[in-house]
C-alpha cells in the first residue's frame, strides 16, 4: 500500500480573541520527513497538532494555509480537512483515555473504523482488529472497555485507532507518554515503518529519545514561538538558544544521581505479595522491605501493576496473598502518597487554601507550618485561591506534597508524579521532593516507567516482570 | 497543553443561550409560585361556591377566566389547584429525595451485600410501573391526599436512589477521596467535601425534573378520577370537568393546560442541560 504524503502549512498562527497563543509558524514535509515538535508545557504544542488536524477548541482562531498532498486550503477551513480524516490525516491525541468512547469496547471501536474507512465486511474488520491488538500487545482485550485498561495499554490502543485509516500524515501528540522502553522503542517503530512507506510524521513531544530515534526536522517552541529550528541531531548536539540548552539539561538521562540517605528504623516489610483479577495473575512472590531514608523505585512495563503494588503497601488494597508487617502507625497521616495525576487528587470544588486549612486543623498544625513548607516549595500564596484544576500540573504537584509533608510521614508512595509534567518543570519537582525526602528521611516507594528517573532516584530498583502468560493465551 | 485557559471559551456561547433559558424557566416558576401561595387569599372567592345562574359566564371583569358550569369561579379554582399541585408535588419530590440520596450515598460507600440489597430493592420498585403503585395507594384510600402522597414518594425514591449512587461511586473510589484518608480525614468530612458538592448539581436538577413529574402524575390521576376528589379544585380534575365544555367554552380547558406546561416547561429549564 502506498502512503505517499505530504503537508506544509504557511505562516500558521492561533489567537484567542485578541491574545495570540502561536504565531508564525510554517514547516513543509516531504514524503517521509518527519518534524519533532519540543517545548514546555503551555508553549502552544498541543495547539499546533490541533491547529494543523482542524480540531482546535471553540473560540479559538486559526489562520494561515495548510497544504494537504498538494492540495491547498486555508487552515481555518475544517470541513476540507475533515472530509480526509482518517484517511489522508490522522491524530493521535494527547489524552489516549479522552479519545476512546467510554460506552464501547475498543475491539467495537475498531472494528467501527474499519468497517467505515476501510469498508470492509465485518467478519473480516474483527479478524483484522484481533490481530492488530495481539501485535500491540493486547491480546484478548477486545472486549473490555477502555477504563478497564491501564493508562499505557490505552496508550498503545490509541496509536494502533489512528494508523487503521491509512492516512499518510500522522500527528501524534506525545505518543510515548506513560509507556517503558519497550513499548516506546515499538511505537516509535510504528512512526518510522509510516515514513519509510511514504508517509510523514508530525511528532509532539518531551521525551529526546523519541525524537533523536525519529531525528527529521525539529522545532522548539516557547510561549507559542519558533525559537530554534534545524535538523534534529544538529539541534540536539549542538543547540544554539538558551531555552532549547535548558530543554536539553532537564532531561533525566543528564540528571545527577540523588545522594546516599542515611538508613534508619525499618518502616515496612512486605513478604511474598501477589494480585490477581479473575484468574488472570497481576504479580506474584514480590517481597521489599523499605527502611527509613530507603529510595526504592519500582520499575516495570505498563500494566505490571506497579501502582497496586505501592497500594499494598500504604494498606488501600490487600494482597490476594502473602503479607505487609508495618512497624509505624497507625497514627494519622503516616503513609502518604503523590499521584500521577495531582489535579484528580484533591476535591475539585474547593479552594486550595480551604483543603489545606482543613489539613492543619486536622493535625493541629499552625498555618505558619504549611505556610513555610509551600515557600520552600516555590509555592506563592496567591494560587492557592484557586481550585485544583485552574493551577498548572507542576505548581500543584509541589502543592500536594506540601500537603503530604505537612502531617510528617513515615512513608511516602510516589506514583509518577512527574510523568505528566515538561522536562524543565519535571526536574524542578523532583528535586524538590528529593530534597524533601532525604532531609526528613522519609522512606520513599517510588513508581516508574522510566529507566532513567529509577536510576537516579532509586537507593535500590524494584523490577516488576509480566508473569509468563499462560498456554492457551500464546499465539 | 492548551490547559483550562482555554476550556472556558468553548463553553461560552451555549452558556448565555442557556441562561436566557434559565431566567425564562425561573420567571415561569416565580409566577406560578406567587399565583400558588398568593392567589387563594388574594382573590378571597371560595373555590366550591356554586353560582347555578353564573353558569358557563366568558371571561370578564367580574371572572377573569370566567365560570365553569356550576358558576365557580375558575381563576380561584385554578389558584389553589396550583398551590395543591405544586406543594404536594414538592412535598412527595422531597421525602423522595432524603432517604434515596442517603441510601443512594450508603450503597456506594459500603458496596458488597448492602449495595446489592439496595439495588435489588429499587430494581424491585422499579418493575411496577410508577403510576401503577400510586393507584394503589390511592385505591387503598381514595380520595385521600395523604395515600396520593405517600405513593408519589414510594416511586420517586428510586431515581434518587440510582443517581446518587451513580454519582458517588466514581467519587469515593477516586484519587481525592484516598488522600483525603490517607491523610486521616473522616467520614463527615469525605461526605462533605467530596460527594456533596459533586452531586449538589445533579440533585437540583432532579428536585426540578421529580416535581414536574409529580405535578404530571398528580393530573394524569386526577384526569382519570382516581386521583384527588371533587369538589377539590385539582389541576387533572378540572380537565376532565371542563372537558365536554371545550366547543361552548374552550377557555375553560386552556386554564389548567396552560398552567400545567408552565409548570413543567419551567422546571425543565431551571434544570441545567448538561447535568441531566
Amino acid at each position: 500500500m502506498s502512503r505517499a504524503g505530504s503537508v506544509s502549512v504557511e505562516g500558521l498562527r492561533v489567537s484567542a480573541g485578541d491574545r495570540t497563543l502561536l504565531r508564525d509558524v510554517s514547516v513543509s514535509l516531504q514524503a517521509g520527513d518527519a518534524l519533532v515538535v519540543l517545548g514546555e508545557s503551555g508553549a502552544g504544542k498541543s495547539l499546533f497538532a490541533q491547529a494543523m488536524m482542524g480540531t482546535l477548541p471553540a473560540g479559538l482562531r486559526a489562520s494561515g494555509e495548510i497544504r494537504l498532498a498538494g492540495v491547498p486550503s486555508a487552515v481555518s477551513d475544517v470541513a476540507a480537512r475533515r472530509a480526509v480524516w482518517g484517511r489522508g490525516i490522522a491524530l493521535l491525541p494527547q489524552e489516549p483515555e479522552q479519545a476512546l468512547d467510554p460506552l464501547v469496547t475498543l475491539g467495537g471501536q475498531a472494528r467501527r473504523l474499519r468497517m467505515r474507512l476501510g469498508h470492509e465486511p465485518p467478519d473480516q474488520a474483527r479478524q483484522r482488529v484481533n490481530a492488530a491488538l495481539d501485535a500491540i500487545g493486547l491480546h484478548g482485550t477486545a472486549e473490555r472497555y477502555p477504563w478497564q485498561l491501564s493508562g499505557g495499554m490505552a496508550q498503545r490502543a490509541t496509536t494502533m485507532l489512528a494508523l487503521t485509516g491509512g492516512a499518510p500524515v500522522l500527528i501524534a501528540d506525545e505518543p510515548t507518554k506513560g509507556l517503558d522502553s519497550v513499548w516506546r522503542d515499538h511505537v516509535v517503530g510504528l512512526l518510522r515503518d509510516l515514513r519509510a512507506a511514504g508517509g510523514c510524521v508530525i511528532v509532539v513531544t518531551h521525551d529526546l529519545r523519541v525524537a533523536r530515534a525519529l531525528a527529521g526536522q525539529l522545532l522548539v517552541l516557547q510561549s507559542g514561538e519558533v525559537v530554534e529550528r534545524g535538523a534534529t541531531l544538529e539541534v540536539l548536539e549542538q543547540p544554539s538558544h538558551p531555552f532549547t540548552r535548558r530543554l536539553l539539561d532537564a532531561d533525566p538521562s543528564r540528571w545527577c544521581r540523588y545522594p546516599e540517605p542515611m538508613r534508619g528504623a525499618p518502616l515496612l516489610d512486605a513478604r511474598d505479595l501477589a494480585k490477581r483479577f479473575g484468574d488472570r495473575t497481576v504479580f506474584a512472590g514480590v517481597s521489599f522491605e523499605l527502611k527509613a531514608g530507603d529510595r526504592l523505585a519500582v520499575l516495570g512495563p505498563s500494566g505490571v501493576g506497579k501502582s497496586t503494588l505501592g497500594d499494598m503497601a500504604l494498606g488501600l488494597v490487600s494482597p490476594d496473598e502473602g503479607r505487609v508487617v508495618r512497624h509505624v502507625g497507625p497514627r494519622m497521616g503516616t503513609f502518604q502518597k503523590l499521584y500521577q495525576d495531582p489535579v484528580g487528587s484533591f476535591a475539585p470544588a474547593r479552594r486550595l487554601l480551604d483543603t489545606l486549612r482543613d489539613v492543619a486543623t486536622l493535625h493541629g498544625l499552625a498555618w505558619a507550618v504549611i505556610e513555610r513548607l509551600l515557600g520552600s516549595l516555590g509555592i506563592d500564596g496567591a494560587m492557592l485561591e484557586r481550585r485544583p484544576a485552574q493551577v498548572s500540573g507542576g505548581e500543584l504537584q509541589r502543592i500536594a506534597l506540601a500537603r503530604a509533608l505537612a502531617v510528617g510521614p513515615a512513608v511516602l508512595f510516589a506514583d509518577e508524579p512527574t510523568s505528566r509534567l515538561d522536562p524543565v518543570t519535571q526536574q524542578r519537582a523532583m528535586s524538590e521532593l528529593m530534597a524533601a525526602v532525604i532531609e526528613r528521611g522519609i522512606g520513599l516507594l517510588f513508581v516508574t516507567h522510566d529507566d532513567d528517573i529509577a536510576a537516579v532516584v532509586g537507593t535500590r530498583i524494584l523490577r516488576l516482570a509480566p508473569p509468563a502468560p499462560p498456554a492457551e493465551m500464546r499465539s | 497543553m492548551n490547559g483550562g485557559g482555554v476550556g472556558h471559551l468553548d463553553a461560552a456561547a451555549p452558556v448565555r443561550a442557556r441562561g436566557r433559558g434559565r431566567s425564562l424557566g425561573i420567571a415561569l416558576l416565580v409566577a406560578v409560585t406567587a399565583f400558588a401561595l398568593l392567589g387563594p387569599s388574594m382573590l378571597g372567592i371560595d373555590p366550591t361556591r356554586q353560582a347555578l345562574e353564573d353558569s358557563l359566564l366568558a371571561p370578564g371583569m367580574a371572572h377573569p377566566l370566567g365560570t365553569d358550569v356550576l358558576g365557580r369561579s375558575v381563576l380561584a379554582r385554578l389558584a389553589h389547584a396550583a398551590r395543591l399541585s405544586l406543594g404536594l408535588a414538592l412535598a412527595s419530590a422531597l421525602t423522595a429525595a432524603v432517604p434515596g440520596v442517603l441510601l443512594g450515598v450508603l450503597a456506594a460507600w459500603r458496596g458488597g451485600v448492602i449495595d446489592r440489597t439496595l439495588s435489588m430493592l429499587a430494581d424491585a420498585t422499579l418493575s411496577v410501573p410508577g403510576l401503577l403503585l400510586v393507584l394503589l395507594f390511592a385505591a387503598i384510600a381514595p380520595g385521600r391526599i395523604g395515600a396520593l402522597y405517600a405513593g408519589l414518594a414510594l416511586v420517586l425514591w428510586v431515581e434518587w436512589f440510582r443517581v446518587a449512587r451513580a454519582a458517588s461511586r466514581p467519587v469515593l473510589a477516586g484519587h481525592a477521596v484516598q488522600a483525603s484518608r490517607l491523610l486521616g480525614f473522616g467520614r463527615t468530612y469525605l461526605l462533605r467535601h467530596h460527594v456533596l458538592p459533586e452531586l449538589a448539581p445533579l440533585l437540583r436538577t432532579m428536585l426540578a425534573l421529580g416535581t414536574a413529574q409529580g405535578v404530571l402524575a398528580l393530573a394524569a390521576l386526577g384526569f382519570i378520577g382516581v386521583g384527588v376528589q371533587p369538589p377539590t379544585a385539582e389541576l387533572g380534575l378540572m380537565m376532565t370537568e371542563y372537558l365536554p365544555h371545550w366547543h361552548e367554552a374552550p377557555w375553560l380547558i386552556a386554564a389548567p393546560t396552560a398552567l400545567l406546561m408552565a409548570v413543567v416547561l419551567g422546571m425543565m429549564l431551571v434544570s441545567p442541560a448538561d447535568a441531566a
